[in-house]
């Protein structure tokens, strides 16, 4: 209906492949981005710090995730140990003095190396043993974070994120770290869209697609799968960083557990495996749609309009949700994404049930 | 080999008001000289626009004149042009005007007969083709014809290692012209400083309904005058956006792509082929659209495929939305201006319906839509007008430039085609034949004197249409003059108004109306497929080819509903009593259409006489011997059982 196709011509293949060839896709990701930016002006700081801000780290961490298991089939059931990798480490060398922006740097090459290093297993393993694979460097990493005093500073330790400044600026109201969340999810959002638009990017989805049949057309698959867990594991330890300083400001082994990997595989799932837009709608629907279904059904119980017990109150937005991730594995399996592609279509077609010429 | 011509002095002082220099090639380098950067073309290759400026555009005919100068070609020389739309072919026009030598386009699914009548006719000495196929088609009738020195070709696909002889590529000829004009600084000067405005521009050719075709000489005054008359009457402005999908052997692609292109700027756009020509027309989304009646139909029938088969939602908001509009624009044509809520909801329906669909044809941008050559469905009329599109109709033919009347943006009816632009001269004699005068008006046939003077009457253009002045002073065309024939009993008609008034129906692509010097009317009708498909198959009908689909009772009750419909809005006298379905459509490959679609009414006498005197006899079905002719020249014969339905008397 609001999208205009015609006028719309190339004079060089270089727009033709541009992200937003069609206008109307241009203004929605403009005038979201405005939103996003004009925020803190918008929204007040509760929603603002436990919204917002916690749902662009998290669409960071989906999509570091999703690059991996999205474009390059790798699955990863351990990535929240990629992330405190990224955040203990970022910590510790604020701690020592180092600025900030190497910090932020080293957290994502230090998840990187090690991340590489079990990603290894991939060369051997596929499927539910890469599953294996990584849940045992999940489980590892956590074990040695607990039980390694000079890194957790102690078995229930909790350590403070200090004071830093990023290019000069102070990282310390809402606003300031808002605005470092929001920037450094932008930026995964653009490397992650343009990564799908390069050589890398489509040899990743080769070997998805066939490991062996992309190494047949000379796509080198130790290559690339090494290089895949690298790039992902770095964008998901600058995250982890990122999530402990801009959110938490505190590090503790609990914020990185197993469950935190399932919700990253929940969220990369349900958004739709490898999609840009999906991370985003994945990451919310995580995070916000328990919120939202705990309000309700508790708004309901105040309101007299149900009756029931305390003890359901507690389990029905747990046992709605369950409902509704079952719903959408069954009847959409590719995802939020996916919904939005075909609302996307409806409207691109319309008032017609399919492209013409 | 050059065909006679009248001297420089005699032709130049039948138009004493025209400057010498005014001709096209002067036009292009003034563009090129005032607008540097101007985009002047664009062709689609492989996905791309590639863009050509003004001053590439002179280089490269500049260019390829000089190398066709080399080649010998010069004043005089007719030269065949033969394609579809192309740069290259556009280049070659130009160039060979440039040399005072007559491009003579022909259409590209000629038969490779006609070329060679055309090759005959006019002393052919060389030919320009647009790719394999076409040089392959001039090559089987070389033979016959042996003023042919050579063909020059643009696409050189299959033909790099197996070009017949005295066969090259355009591109070889540019070059050596580039080459030539380097080493020569005069002689670019001396090509600008040769057409004259009294010489030919192009010549044309009349679509041969009855008999051979007639060549038409245009001159680059004759052309010229037309484009400013109707840039003057707001025809065309300055810089549009067109598109160049017509083929180029018919009048109109002359006067938009070429002469008002250069005189106005126009950017040309060229489709990859015709294959994509839609699909492309919605990359460029043009400013100024023509298209024929049958096409704007044939969008209509697209449309309304598309919506058939749409979701639910869609589809009753379309439903709503454009029966709305279309009742407004009813109500406007009759002078009622509508109220403000009307505008409102028509606002909103733009947004929802009309906006979109304008878009998803790619005529979101057009100004000036326009449709000519016959009459137009009043339906398609009113849809498109009612979609937003200010589509008007004009009348002209190839001997006028086609540029001669047109409605104002104002004043739109159904019935009639508007005014005479400014400065061009209109009147009716007491015939009831439309005559015409003016610049854009040609100076006679090539090479045929009776013809002219059958013609031309004291500079005046006998048009053969018989009209007629509305209240308002616009003009009405009734039809053609030779067409009146008559019934047994006496009773006056024209065949081609009830065909047409027929063809409005999406369900019927061609209809040939029988009954000169016969009891009653009867109706040869070819089904469309794609929309009786459709419709077949919305409605379970089983069907596995167009002669099956033809034959089936439903389909027969459909058309003779369409006919009966028909039957209900004219007098007794002229009602279809007797109708066939064809098994076949009309094809130009057989002769039974022109290459315009225009019916040869001669020829289906002939091919299908069974049937006709079937018909007649009062028969309710016959088996008729088809004679098929395939396209690699064979022939073979093919029974079909054709039904015959007597259509009831008038409904209600």
């Amino acid at each position: 209906m609001f999208y205009r196709q015609s006028g719309v011509y190339h004079t060089r293949y270089a727009t033709n492949r541009a992200l937003w060839p069609i206008p109307a896709d241009r203004w929605q990701v403009l005038a979201l981005t405005a939103l996003a930016l004009a925020a803190p002006l918008l929204v007040s700081t509760l929603y603002l710090g436990s919204y917002l801000m916690p749902w662009m780290i998290w669409t960071a961490a989906a999509l570091s995730l999703s690059l991996l298991m999205g474009l390059a089939g790798q699955l990863h059931f351990g990535f929240a140990a990629v992330m405190a990798m990224g955040a203990y480490t970022s910590v510790h060398m604020v701690r020592a003095g180092v600025p900030f922006e190497l910090a932020l740097l080293g957290a994502g090459l230090f998840a990187a190396v090690i991340g590489t290093v079990f990603g290894a297993a991939a060369l051997r393993v596929k499927g539910l043993y890469l599953v294996m694979a990584t849940l045992a460097m999940q489980y590892l990493v956590d074990w040695v974070i607990v039980n390694v005093p000079a890194i957790s500073g102690g078995a229930q330790a909790t350590l403070r994120t200090p004071q830093v400044r990023f290019l000069g600026l102070p990282i310390q109201d809402l606003t300031s770290r808002y605005y470092l969340a929001l920037g450094w999810t932008l930026l995964v959002t653009v490397f992650f869209l343009n990564v799908k638009r390069t050589s890398f990017g489509r040899a990743l989805i080769a070997i998805r697609d066939k490991d062996f049949a992309a190494a047949v057309i000379g796509v080198d698959p130790f290559r690339y799968k090494l290089l895949a867990f690298m790039t992902s594991s770095f964008l998901g330890g600058v995250t982890g960083a990122v999530l402990a300083f801009c959110y938490y400001r505190a590090v503790t082994p609990e914020q990185f557990s197993f469950n935190v990997s399932i919700q990253l595989v929940a969220m990369v799932l349900v958004g739709g495996l490898g999609s840009a837009v999906g991370g985003y709608l994945g990451a919310g629907f995580v995070l916000i749609v328990p919120i939202v279904l705990t309000n309700l059904i508790a708004t309901l119980g105040a309101s007299q309009w149900i009756d029931i017990s305390q003890n359901m109150m507690a389990h029905l937005p747990l046992i709605f949700y369950g409902a509704m991730i079952i719903g959408f594995l069954l009847w959409e399996p590719l995802g939020l994404a996916k919904i939005y592609d075909n609302t996307r279509k409806y409207f691109l077609v319309w008032p017609f049930r399919h492209s013409r010429s | 080999m050059r065909h006679d011509h009248v001297t420089d002095e005699t032709t130049a002082a039948l138009h004493p008001n025209w400057k010498v220099n005014d001709h096209l090639i002067a036009i292009l380098a003034r563009n090129a000289r005032d607008y540097p950067n101007g985009i002047a073309m664009r062709e689609r290759d492989r996905g791309i626009w590639h863009e050509l400026t003004w001053p590439d555009y002179l280089d490269v005919v500049l260019a390829l004149a000089a190398g066709f100068e080399e080649e010998g070609i010069g004043h005089g020389d007719v030269v065949l042009v033969v394609g579809d739309n192309r740069p290259q072919l556009y280049f070659a026009m130009l160039a060979l005007v440039c040399l005072r030598a007559v491009p003579s386009p022909a259409y590209p699914d000629a038969q490779p007969s006609e070329i060679l009548a055309q090759m005959q006719r006019e002393n052919i000495c060389a030919a320009v083709a647009e790719d394999q196929e076409q040089v392959d088609k001039i090559e089987n009738v070389r033979g016959q014809w042996d003023g042919l020195r050579a063909i020059y070709y643009d696409d050189p696909r299959g033909l790099t290692a197996a070009a017949p002889e005295g066969a090259q590529p355009i591109e070889a000829l540019i070059k050596r012209g580039r080459t030539r004009l380097a080493g020569d600084p005069a002689l670019r000067d001396d090509l600008l400083a040769r057409p004259n405005v009294h010489d030919p521009a192009v010549l044309l050719h009349s679509s041969g309904t009855t008999g051979a075709p007639k060549g038409i000489p245009l001159k680059h005054g004759h052309v010229l005058a037309g484009v400013r008359y109707a840039a003057a009457a707001g025809y065309f402005r300055t810089g549009e956006q067109h598109m160049a999908y017509l083929p180029m052997a018919w009048v109109g692609d002359f006067a938009f792509s070429i002469a008002a292109a250069l005189e106005l700027r126009f950017t040309v756009n060229i489709p990859e082929n015709q294959e994509t020509a839609l699909h492309d027309l919605r990359e460029i989304a043009p400013t100024l659209y023509f298209a024929s009646p049958r096409a704007w139909s044939g969008m209509l029938t697209r449309i309304q495929v598309g919506i058939a088969e749409t979701t639910g939602l869609k589809r009753r908001l379309y439903d709503h939305f454009m029966s709305f509009a279309i009742r407004l624009e009813e109500a406007k044509m009759e002078g009622k201006s509508p109220s403000l809520l009307q505008k409102l909801w028509y606002r909103l329906g733009d947004l929802v319906i009309y906006g979109p669909i304008r878009d998803q044809l790619g005529l979101r941008k057009v100004e000036r839509p326009y449709t000519a050559g016959e009459a137009i469905g009043e339906d398609v009329f009113l849809y498109f007008r009612a979609l937003g599109l200010n589509l008007r109709q004009f009348y002209g033919q190839t001997e006028n430039c086609a540029l001669a009347v047109a409605q104002s943006a104002e004043d739109i009816s159904l019935t009639t085609v508007g005014r005479p632009f400014p400065g061009i001269e209109l009147k009716i004699d007491d015939t009831g034949e439309i005559l015409i005068r003016g610049d854009n008006v040609f100076d006679g046939y090539f090479q045929n004197e009776k013809a002219t003077a059958e013609t031309l009457r004291d500079g005046w253009l006998c048009t053969g249409d018989a009209g007629e002045f509305a209240d308002d002073g616009q003009l009405v065309v009734l039809g053609r003059l030779s067409e009146v024939v008559h019934k047994a009993d006496g009773t006056r008609f024209i065949p081609t108004y009830l065909e047409n008034r027929l063809k409005f129906s999406p369900n019927i692509r061609d209809v040939c109306i029988i009954g000169a010097g016969r009891e009653f009317l009867s109706a040869i009708v070819c089904i469309d497929f794609s929309a009786v498909g459709q419709w077949a198959q919305e409605r379970g009908v089983p069907y596995t080819s167009y002669a099956e689909l033809s034959q089936r009772p439903e389909v027969q009750t459909l058309i003779a509903g369409e006919i009966a419909h028909l039957n209900n809005a004219v007098p007794e006298s002229l009602f279809i009593r007797r109708m066939v379905n064809l098994h076949k459509e009309f094809d130009p490959d057989d002769g039974e259409v022109t290459r315009t679609r225009k019916l040869r009414r001669n020829v289906i006498d002939e091919h299908y006489k069974a049937i006709i005197d079937a018909v007649y006899a009062g028969e309710r079905s016959l088996d008729y011997e088809a004679r098929i002719t395939y396209e690699t020249g064979q022939t073979g014969t093919l029974t079909r059982h054709l039904e015959i339905t007597d259509l009831p008397e008038r409904e209600g």
